[in-house]
């Protein structure tokens, strides 16, 4: 099974755009738990295999179990028999369904994932193109809302049924029923477009722009400064979740003897909070971070199509909207198995920090 | 479904998938206090219940209020801001943004109420079963609720709304059943937890010991005590599917026009930020009322049953 699983997700690299982006993932995992336990990893990558193959499957399915004739769906009611019998023949439709999925996993395996007839690019191409957009979005929320959330929710563990504790979980439960499009409209308005007048006075700023995105080799300064607003509208709702999560877990890592134990040695409460209490307190915070990030591995569609990024989620919509089937088919395979890649990685992750589970 | 998941997408949070935190006992004393503080529902939690009840009684009888019709532009009102005849000023082409509002919460609180009450019903009966017989069904439902939360559920909803209904005649239908379907693998997996937490308890050995049939131990015994977890999650539930239709709605696929949507308002307002902000505002600002309430009431419906995250 462990050689299967090697074959399989191996094959990815043989195609040099796909590599670099599931090397990330799986680098990452691997290295972390071969340090744990080597045959564990394997196995549970080889665990992985029938997993993605029916992620396949249901993907191929969806996509051509469709009422009516999927030559006509791709190309529009109005289509010429002629052409009708081309796309047939193009993409031989006129095979039997499991044939054509044996076909097309075939070919997705070693990274071919058809070709978009739109877009006139393979689809692996026009994904390998956009996932890196997708990838810096994610990493950019992730590291703000990583970075504002755990001091929030030690502090508001620390200050637990104060004023601070009950101002900051306010906030919090706001943040989280603020959906992130409209506080992506909120940024846009208040940092981008100078806001609105109450009254006479202007409430808002013009720093930061409002769409487009800027790679990250021609310039540095005004990648980051496209980036900010996307990243802060996903991020600022995660804070909110994040820092709950921790407060709960460190409200109840501070009720144990260990702590005690601390405070009695006459350890100073900074040290206690984030030398002794952060680390067991903050497992389930590592789990829904991970379950983030493989959902924004698959690009987060309504705030790219905001900011104009071209990430993942706007590739996809846009073959959504063009009926552009082959690239949603692919776009799908690779999305799920990306998330379920993250989740593994995380999943691995753990074993590497928690000793405990190394054995379990 | 995640952003919100959600969220956006649609995006619940689910703990407990991989290491399991160690559980910790809190101080007796203190959770009993807490528990009684708890049991009162509090003012907030009645304004809440209040502004839903009208939000969705005004939705319901929006055809028999006194509202301007939502289709009608007035001329030479465009993008003017609030006034005592229109409460929330008039869009680019002068049409009354409050009663486009009203009308805008029927698809809204219709599409996810209705896929809620789908997600519900098909989700409590997979996660009873699951939960309650355990072994080889339970490790088959699991593992494809857990296939199912792999998929994008956002591109997926999009996907199928294309797909089934591409010219729009029939949007609010299979918008419904889109996102009723893809909220059962969610639901039915929260459902499981909290069926098994109760499936060992001595009522339910009692009932077997007693000779009582599966079928009957489940709806008889298990699922009474489950029922008032799943109610307060439907709420969380309904929270996010309102989310999630106007994000569809904002991406310009919900019902389409003339029918407003708050998405497709928000959208829209999004040319005239500078200048006319309130165009965007205010469904905006209805549409997070209308989630903050839904998240209020459940959480604190959760609290009055007394539902602790640990079983979940």
């Amino acid at each position: 099974m462990a050689a299967i699983a090697v074959i399989v997700i191996g094959a990815w690299f043989l195609r040099p755009p796909m590599s670099w982006t599931f090397a990330i993932l799986l680098v990452t995992g691997v290295v972390a738990s071969t340090i744990a336990n080597g045959s564990y990893v394997l196995r549970r990558l080889a665990g992985l295999v029938p997993v993605l193959m029916i992620i396949a499957f249901f993907t191929f399915i969806i996509i051509n179990a469709l009422p009516g004739d999927l030559a006509v769906n791709i190309l529009g009611p109005g289509a010429t028999p002629q052409a009708v019998e081309e796309i047939n023949e193009e993409l031989n439709l006129n095979d039997p369904v499991m044939s054509r999925f044996g076909d097309w996993l075939g070919d997705a395996v070693t990274g071919d994932l058809g070709r978009s007839r739109i877009l006139q690019e393979d689809v692996a191409d026009g994904i390998s193109r956009t996932f890196p957009v997708s990838l810096q979005l994610m990493l950019y929320a992730q590291i703000i809302s990583i970075g504002l959330a755990i001091p929030l929710g030690v502090w508001a563990a620390y200050r637990a049924g104060t004023r601070v504790d009950r101002a900051i979980n306010t906030a919090a439960f706001g943040f989280l029923a603020l959906p992130n499009f409209i506080l992506a409209v909120l940024l846009v308005l208040f940092f981008a477009l100078g806001g609105i007048s109450v009254f006479g006075t202007q409430v808002g700023v013009e720093w930061l722009p409002a769409a487009r995105y800027v790679a990250f080799g021609d310039d540095l300064v005004l990648h980051f400064k496209h980036m900010l607003l996307p990243a802060l509208s996903l991020a600022l709702g995660q804070v909110a979740v994040y820092m709950r999560l921790l407060r709960t877990d460190m409200i109840s890592t501070l009720q144990q003897n260990f702590i005690d134990l601390a405070r009695a040695k006459g350890m100073s409460d900074s040290r206690i909070l984030w030398r002794h209490a952060l680390r067991p307190s903050s497992f389930t915070l590592l789990t829904v971070i991970g379950l983030n990030i493989g959902t924004l591995i698959g690009g987060a569609l309504i705030i790219e199509f905001i900011f104009t990024l071209p990430g993942i989620g706007t590739y996809v919509f846009g073959a959504i909207i063009a009926r552009d089937f082959i690239a949603i088919q692919g776009a799908v395979l690779v999305i799920s198995a990306g998330y379920v890649l993250t989740l593994l990685a995380v999943d691995l992750l753990y074993t590497a920090l928690d000793p405990r589970l190394r054995h379990a | 479904m995640t952003d919100q998941a959600e969220r956006h997408a649609p995006s619940t949070t689910y703990s407990g998938t991989m290491g399991e935190p160690a559980i910790v006992e809190v101080e007796e004393e203190a959770a009993d206090e807490g528990r009684k503080a708890k049991r009162k529902l509090g003012t907030f939690f009645w304004v809440a219940v209040g502004f839903l009840a009208f939000i969705v009684l005004a939705a319901l009888f929006a055809d028999f209020l006194p509202l301007k019709d939502p289709g009608e532009t007035f001329r030479g009102r465009s993008r003017e801001g609030p006034t005592g005849e229109f409460w929330f000023g008039n869009d680019n082409i002068g049409q009354d943004i409050f009663s486009r509002t009203i009308y805008g919460a029927r698809v809204s609180v219709f599409v996810a109420g209705i896929a809620t009450i789908i997600g519900i019903f098909f989700g409590s009966l997979i996660g009873l079963v699951a939960g309650y017989f355990r072994g080889r069904i339970d490790a088959i439902l699991t593992s494809s609720v857990d296939l199912l939360l792999a998929f994008p559920a956002l591109v997926l909803a999009l996907a199928l709304i294309i797909f089934f209904d591409n010219e729009g005649d029939n949007r609010r239908f299979w918008l419904t059943v889109t996102l009723g379907l893809l909220s059962i693998a969610p639901i039915a997996r929260i459902v499981r937890s909290s069926v098994i937490a109760y499936s060992d308890r001595e009522f339910v050995q009692a009932a077997r010991v007693l000779g009582a049939r599966d079928g009957r131990i489940m709806f008889k015994e298990v699922l009474p005590n489950v029922i008032p977890v799943i109610l307060s999650y439907s709420l969380v539930f309904m929270a996010v599917l309102v989310v999630v239709e106007s994000a569809i709605g904002f991406l310009g696929l919900s019902v389409p026009p003339p029918t407003p949507t708050w998405g497709d308002m928000i959208s829209k307002g999004r040319n005239e930020l500078e200048g006319a902000a309130h165009i965007s505002l205010f469904p905006a600002g209805v549409l997070f009322l209308t989630v903050l309430a839904l998240n209020y009431v459940g959480d604190k419906l959760r609290e009055f049953f007394d539902v602790r995250e640990s079983v979940i």
